[in-house]
């Protein structure tokens, strides 16, 4: 369900992207570092739907102001002459590795699990039948 | 379930955000990038550049909408007046023949053409390339016909020819004041039709040379409304005395 959602999100937003017009080349670096973020937010989204301790509010939240904050740091960073947004950088793609990490131990226990308790199962129906 | 519904749709529109977003600084790099840059300061060279002239453009454009309100205020200011519509009238012309204003009247334009019969691949062995490619000096050579046949308003692919314009070769593309063009060139002149015309045309003048000699493609057309574009530069005097 989610998966599709995600997917379907993706294929109506490359959609609408693709009929927007352009924007100015001085910003693309800001929407650069926000695109970083929100990425960052929708892999936290995943992993904490797998844990189930989702919240829409801290969710949305972070979103937002995650990319916010990432773009005032890229400006801050051009009046300083300062790269700051590798910071920033550094921090999303961190984070989104760990999360990554998170979804793909999730998975991995989950077929391990299912496998383990498949033999169990064929040991007991094996020892009734001996019965 | 409901909760899921909510979560799901939640993603999904945080999703459409995100690949949108994706899809138009793509789109947006791929416009602008002028190729791949060699290393980092080349890349900031670059970014640099690019950012000078999006301000540039969006400060000419603030330029002419100013100078559109001052015109407007002028004629405003002259209405009620004699002498000051006669000056109004002289500035009027004045810019116009500096070059500062667009233009529109009747004129001809010309277009001119590379050979595009002649490659690296086919040329003779006698046969030279440069004489089938439109130089600087030709252009000068029409400049010079047209200006001499009366033409009021001369225009090269849109840049206007004013009486400070430079005409220089630089490598493969031709160079009049700032601006880089290359073929087909597109000169239009503001002036007597039929006189440019058959000046320009005559049997064994520079364009019949031109056509006959180097293959170069030529067209005259002559039009009741032809557009010249204003200068774009300034126009800066400071040893005049």
């Amino acid at each position: 369900m989610i998966v599709i959602a995600i997917i379907v999100g993706c294929i109506i937003g490359a959609l609408i992207g693709v009929n927007m017009p352009t924007i100015s080349y001085t910003y693309s670096g800001y929407l650069a570092i926000a695109i970083i973020a929100a990425l960052d937010s929708v892999f936290g989204g995943i992993t904490s739907i797998l844990k189930k301790n989702f919240d829409m509010k801290i969710f949305l939240s972070g979103f937002f102001v995650n990319a916010i904050l990432a773009m005032a740091l890229t400006y801050l960073g051009q009046k300083l002459n300062l790269d700051i947004y590798l910071a920033a950088l550094v921090v999303f793609v961190w984070r989104m590795f760990d999360n990554l990490g998170a979804i793909r131990r999730y998975y991995v226990e989950k077929i391990t699990t299912r496998k383990i308790i498949a033999k169990a199962e064929a040991t007991i129906k094996k020892a009734n039948e001996e019965k | 379930m409901i909760n899921k519904n909510k979560i799901a749709i939640v993603l999904a529109s945080v999703c459409v955000l995100l690949s949108m977003a994706i899809t138009i600084q793509i789109k947006t790099i791929k416009r602008t990038s002028i190729g791949e840059a060699q290393n980092f300061s080349q890349d900031n060279l670059k970014d640099e550049v690019l950012r000078w002239k999006e301000k540039y453009e969006i400060e000419t454009r603030n330029l002419t909408n100013m100078e559109k309100e001052l015109a407007k205020i002028r004629e405003e200011g002259a209405k009620n007046d004699t002498s000051s519509s006669a000056k109004e009238a002289e500035i009027t012309l004045n810019n116009n023949l500096l070059g500062l204003t667009d233009l529109e009247g009747k004129g001809i334009e010309l277009t001119i053409k590379d050979d595009p019969n002649v490659t690296k691949e086919n040329i003779g062995i006698f046969d030279d390339i440069s004489e089938h490619i439109v130089h600087e000096q030709d252009l000068r050579a029409i400049v010079n016909e047209l200006k001499n046949a009366g033409a009021e308003a001369i225009s090269i692919n849109d840049q206007r020819i004013t009486t400070n314009t430079s005409i220089n070769c630089i490598g493969n593309v031709i160079k009049i004041d700032d601006e880089k063009i290359s073929s087909p060139f597109v000169i239009k002149a503001i002036g007597f039709p039929e006189r440019m015309e058959s000046a320009l045309s005559r049997a064994g003048g520079y364009l019949y040379l031109m056509e006959n000699y180097g293959g170069i493609v030529v067209s005259i057309k002559k039009s009741d409304n032809v557009k010249i574009p204003k200068y774009t530069g300034v126009i800066s005097s400071k040893y005049i005395k």
